[in-house]
């Protein structure tokens, strides 16, 4: 297989949710208790049980309010820092080549904060039940079987896509071109789930870019000392986590 | 729709008005997406700041309820600027027909029409009804309507349409909409501008026009501009309905209201005694040979009709009588069959894959009113308000006395049929497993009722047993063979246009219906849909040789597979497309290429070989002046039954005069009051979906992932308000009316915004209708009963809603009603 990507046009997605619940759907993942928060975003973080959700965002600019979709989910980064985080056990966290990087059952061997902390995104999420860290698995199932990932099928207005990447890169760059403005892909080309984002990354509660060259240097240091890795996985966390509950409320308030 | 999801890609313009497809038809956006992909520019005009609003070019807000202003300003804005289409509105409409010069227009006539007739009160007319005698055209001395194609005759449409909205200017507009003159003009200039001959615009609507007492009234006003635009009849235009159902369509078509009958016959009225009568009633006479007057061909349709019923054994007067009829003046639509009811005389009620405890305007007196029956039946498939209102937590059990029966149905995926969606098109459904446990299709359990009840007709007999026991109807029901009857057949050997059609053979198409007995056809749109060639409706061929998306070998489309209604509209006098970039269909000399079209003679420019485009009006021309309404040839603003205004600040008529009032003294109960610029209930409400949820919430309340998405009853308010009544945002706060309340979560957010009206704030509120205390936490689960894997909170919007009716349709006003908004204590 060549490498594939999943290509995130942001502009056109409406927040229907359908990817959610596909992706519910086709991993039979259970649903979460929730209430509503003064928001429609919904469940309110990732989950063992939540592989992607939609960020809802409103916000002002130059007068004009604008409410922001954003369907959040795990970069497959290229070179993964979780990676590096898995290496004492072999097969827990593997880059298929397809792109997609892969939990596996092995992943009850590692230390949950450790692969949580080491994600710059703030993507792995562990069951108790299980033991057990889970994320998009860029449904490895159904791409090596020919299939789409179940959300992109689900999704109706093309605001995901997939395809090789080299074909999903020319689109990304394509509309970049034709959103003109702040348009960029995110978080950049060196991963096989990418964005393009209409607006800035701050307007969607993303962190800035500055995270993607820290994580780089936080692989580094985990690689000189692979025990060291605690507290600067909790300041990550509290770092991101900040981000992340930037929902509509929040930035309306 | 007069066009089809599809072909919103083909528009410049479109007008996501009294709707929210983004959310609501999510799919649509598809289409939606593409379109601006090529260009399009999208507008949003709702209330609230939607997920449609978010993807839109320019958005604007008005006040609920006044859409007539808001529009009505742009047909004056067209007026003005010289933006209409003129060649297409002299050749294909009514605006060159001269009217009577006795017609008066509402700024001449206290804010009516000429020609009512109904009780004066200090608010204007009530309960007030039309002669229309005054709204004729003038003939001339071939009976056929004078025109003035110069567009100069002050008698004229042309003219009295400008006259008419020359009153909606901007100030006025402004005033009532609450929408600032820019945006206003913004709006108006960019739509406009699809009055170009190669350009099209195309309106979205769904419930938020139509659930008004002027619902009617706002979908004809876009219809004027439509027309006024040439946006009729061409690719990326129309008029579009989108339904809110996914087979809203095919039941419509299939006579799921009180007042029709399949394919849009009436049903008949009791002073209509013979079938001869009844057919002169509806069949309409045009004297312009050009007119092609298609309704003329109306006893083809209703003698079909009635064969496909009563077959050949019984003569077609015979079958006739056994129609039920309506009594003359009476009104059975839902609103008052719930209020009959709750009077007491209504006994027993089938409630038929449907939530009447949530779905039907003012809740509480419709729930009221099932304890008022004996008994009740929900043919559904999961519980709900309907089926357990007996045990709801305002109920006790001990002092209902109705008997309630639930019949567990099969749900769309365990059956095999078809189902029609909005753009038309009849679409074959295979069945993908099995129902579980005793349902059933709704097609056999409606078998064995009727085989039951004849049965018992045969055995006890009973007083007029006929129509039941001469009725045709299968022991067993297959979808198939229903499908071929809707279609019709040949019940004899007919010789048409010199070809043999054997007795037995499905009829090809509706053109060959006959009005001697002849054919059967349960649905003379539907005749093409199942021929000799096979089912239609199951072609899945991905080919579209139109290149404008037509796909005309997928599925089948009524009328006869034409993809766009009144495409004639879409070529100029010698059938050459107005957009030549996206023809519909075009004139290649000797035929029609594209598209099929609206009857098969040719072009304009043919003279008395051709006929005028609009096939379905009896002149044959698209009515800018309509007179088949109840309320009026034109609209005219009027509020909302309840509104925040204590004026209409357009006339001394307040409310729409036509509707059926149920708050007057004499008329209804406390259960139908009414509380209009009244400060106990001073913010403006309105209603509406989300995309989490369906309907009433029966299907999608069980359903954990959707409840986990939305998981609560809420309403949404804008920062002013919240701060006003001290509400934070994600806590608990009441919405009441005078009619009832509902608990919701507050959500306040940016994307409502108060409204200055006539110089002062309004403010308006939204609630969505899907949800209900069946699958609640708080109340009681006895052993037996479902538990949801997920509880919701809150119970129905329409707690709070109004039961008063559109003038026309007698949708209810769900769309614009006054309430207040309470915090709860300790919150
Ligand atoms: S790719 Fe598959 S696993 Fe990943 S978010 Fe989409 S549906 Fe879920
Ligand atoms: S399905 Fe597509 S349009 Fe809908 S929320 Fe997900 S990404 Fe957006």
């Amino acid at each position: 297989m060549v490498e594939m990507a999943i290509f995130i046009d942001v502009s056109k997605c409406t927040g229907c949710r359908s990817c959610q619940v596909a992706c519910k759907n086709w991993n039979q993942l259970k649903a979460e208790k929730t209430t509503n928060r003064g928001t429609h975003e919904n469940p309110p973080d990732l989950s063992a049980n939540t592989w992607n959700r939609v960020r809802f965002n409103e916000v002002v600019n130059d007068g004009k309010l604008q409410w922001l979709f954003l369907n959040d989910r795990c970069r497959h980064c290229e070179e993964a820092p979780c990676m590096f985080a898995a290496e004492d056990v072999p097969g827990a966290i593997i880059k298929d080549k397809s792109g997609a990087v892969i939990f596996t059952e092995k992943t009850k061997q590692l230390k949950y904060e450790d692969v949580r902390g080491s994600c710059p995104f703030d993507i792995p999420r562990y069951d108790e039940k299980t033991g057990q860290i889970y994320k998009c698995t860029m449904c490895i199932d159904r791409i090596t079987n020919g299939l789409k990932p179940a959300c992109v099928t689900a999704c109706p207005t093309g605001t995901l896509n997939f395809g090789p990447k080299a074909e999903m890169l020319k689109l990304a760059n394509k509309r970049v071109e034709q959103l003109g403005g702040d348009a960029a892909i995110y978080p950049g080309e060196e991963y096989n789930t990418f964005w393009v984002l209409p607006e800035t990354e701050e307007n969607y509660g993303l962190e800035a870019k500055a995270t993607v060259s820290t994580s780089r240097k936080f692989a580094w240091n985990k690689i000189l000392s692979p025990w060291g890795t605690l507290g600067l996985a909790a300041g990550f966390i509290g770092c991101l986590s900040k981000a992340d509950t930037v929902t509509d409320q929040e930035q309306t308030r | 729709m007069t066009n089809h999801w599809i072909d919103l890609k083909n528009s410049d313009c479109i007008l996501a008005m009294g709707s929210n497809p983004a959310e609501n038809h999510p799919i649509s956006f598809k289409w939606v997406t593409k379109a601006m992909e090529n260009g399009a520019t999208l507008i949003s005009v709702d209330p609230r700041f939607t997920r449609t609003s978010a993807k839109a070019d320019i958005y604007s807000s008005l006040r609920s309820g006044t859409d007539i202003p808001f529009l009505g300003g742009m047909i004056k804005y067209i007026l003005d600027n010289n933006q209409y289409f003129k060649e297409y509105i002299c050749e294909y409409t009514n605006a060159t027909f001269l009217v009577s010069p006795d017609f008066k227009l509402p700024g001449d006539n206290d804010g009516v029409f000429s020609g009512l007739e109904g009780t004066k009160t200090k608010e204007g007319y009530v309960n007030g009804k039309y002669d229309k005698k005054t709204w004729a055209f003038q003939m001339d001395e071939n009976g056929i309507p004078k025109k003035d194609k110069t567009l100069k005759d002050p008698n004229c449409v042309f003219q009295l349409l400008k006259k008419h909205y020359s009153r909606y200017n901007l100030d006025k507009v402004e005033q009532i909409t609450g929408t600032p003159q820019e945006k206003l003009l913004q709006v108006y200039k960019t739509y406009a501008k699809t009055g170009k001959s190669n350009k099209s615009g195309t309106i979205m609507y769904a419930m938020g026009w139509t659930q008004h007492t002027v619902g009617t009234q706002n979908i004809r006003t876009m219809s004027i501009i439509q027309l006024l635009l040439g946006n009729i009849g061409i690719a990326g235009g129309g008029v579009n309905a989108l339904r809110g159902e996914s087979n809203v369509q095919g039941s419509t078509d299939h006579c799921l209201l009180f007042h029709i009958l399949p394919g849009y016959l009436k049903t008949p009225k009791a002073s209509q005694p013979t079938f001869k009568e009844y057919n002169q009633v509806y069949t309409p006479k045009s004297n312009d040979g050009m007119s092609a007057n298609w309704w003329q061909n109306y006893p083809k349709y209703s003698a079909s009709l009635l064969r496909e019923l009563y077959g050949t054994d019984v003569s077609l007067e015979e079958a006739y009588t056994y129609m039920p009829k309506l009594d003359d003046g009476a009104n059975y639509s839902w609103l008052t069959i719930f209020d009959e009811a709750y009077k007491g005389n209504i006994n027993g009620l089938f409630s038929w894959g449907q939530n009447p405890a949530c779905s039907g305007a003012n809740s509480n007196k419709t729930r009221q009113s099932m304890a008022k029956m004996d008994w009740l039946v929900s043919v559904n498939i999961f519980d709900n308000e309907t089926t357990s209102f007996w045990k709801a937590p305002d109920m006790n059990p001990k002092e209902i006395k109705t008997e309630v029966f639930m019949l567990p149905c099969a749900a769309s995926y365990e059956k095999e049929g078809s189902i029609t969606n909005s753009g038309r098109w009849m679409q074959w459904r295979y069945k993908a497993s099995e129902p579980p446990g005793e349902a059933l299709p709704d097609g056999d359990i409606i078998t064995d009722l009727f085989l039951k009840i004849k049965k018992l007709y045969e055995k006890d007999g009973g007083t007029f047993g006929e129509p039941i026991k001469k009725l045709r109807w299968h022991k067993h029901f297959d979808s198939h063979v229903i499908a071929k009857e809707i279609n019709g057949y040949f019940l004899e050997d007919k010789e048409i246009k010199g070809k043999l059609y054997k007795k037995g053979t499905l009829v090809p198409s509706f053109a060959y219906l006959q009005d001697d007995g002849s054919t059967s056809s349960g649905n003379w749109l539907y005749c093409n849909s199942y021929t000799e060639k096979g089912n239609m409706a199951a072609r899945r061929k991905k080919s579209d040789p139109s290149g404008i998306g037509l796909y005309a070998e997928w599925s089948w489309c009524w009328p006869v597979n034409r993809r766009i209604l009144y495409n004639r509209a879409s070529v100029d006098k010698n059938g050459k497309p107005w957009a030549s970039d996206k023809p519909v269909i075009s004139w290649n000399g000797t035929k029609w290429t594209g598209d099929v079209p609206d009857g098969g003679w040719p072009p304009m420019s043919a003279g008395s070989k051709s006929r005028y485009p609009f096939i379905m009006q009896k002149d044959g021309y698209g009515q800018i002046f309509g007179p088949g309404r109840a309320d009026g040839p034109f609209s005219e603003h009027y509020e909302p039954l309840e509104c925040p205004v204590e004026k209409n600040f357009m006339s001394p008529q307040f409310v729409n005069p036509t509707i059926k009032r149920w708050d007057m003294e004499g008329i209804g109960t406390k259960m139908d009051a009414r509380a209009t610029c009244d400060p106990r209930f001073p913010i403006v409400c309105t209603t509406y979906r989300v995309s989490e949820h369906w309907q009433t919430g029966v299907m999608t309340r069980w359903q954990p992932w959707l409840v986990e998405m939305q998981p609560s009853m809420f309403v949404e308010m804008s920062k002013e308000l919240a701060k006003l009544k001290q509400i934070k945002n994600g806590t608990i706060v009441t919405v009441k009316s005078l009619r009832g309340k509902v608990d919701a979560v507050a959500i306040v957010t940016q994307r409502f915004k108060p409204f200055t009206v006539a110089g002062t704030t309004v403010h308006e509120v939204g609630i969505p209708w899907h949800y209900g205390w069946v699958t609640t936490a708080e109340r009681k689960y006895d052993s037996g009963d479902k538990k949801p894997e997920l509880f919701t909170f809150g119970d129905s919007a329409n707690l709070v809603t109004p039961n008063i009716g559109d003038a026309n349709t007698m949708i209810p006003e769900s769309k614009a009603f006054m309430v207040d908004v309470i915090r709860k204590e300790g919150s």
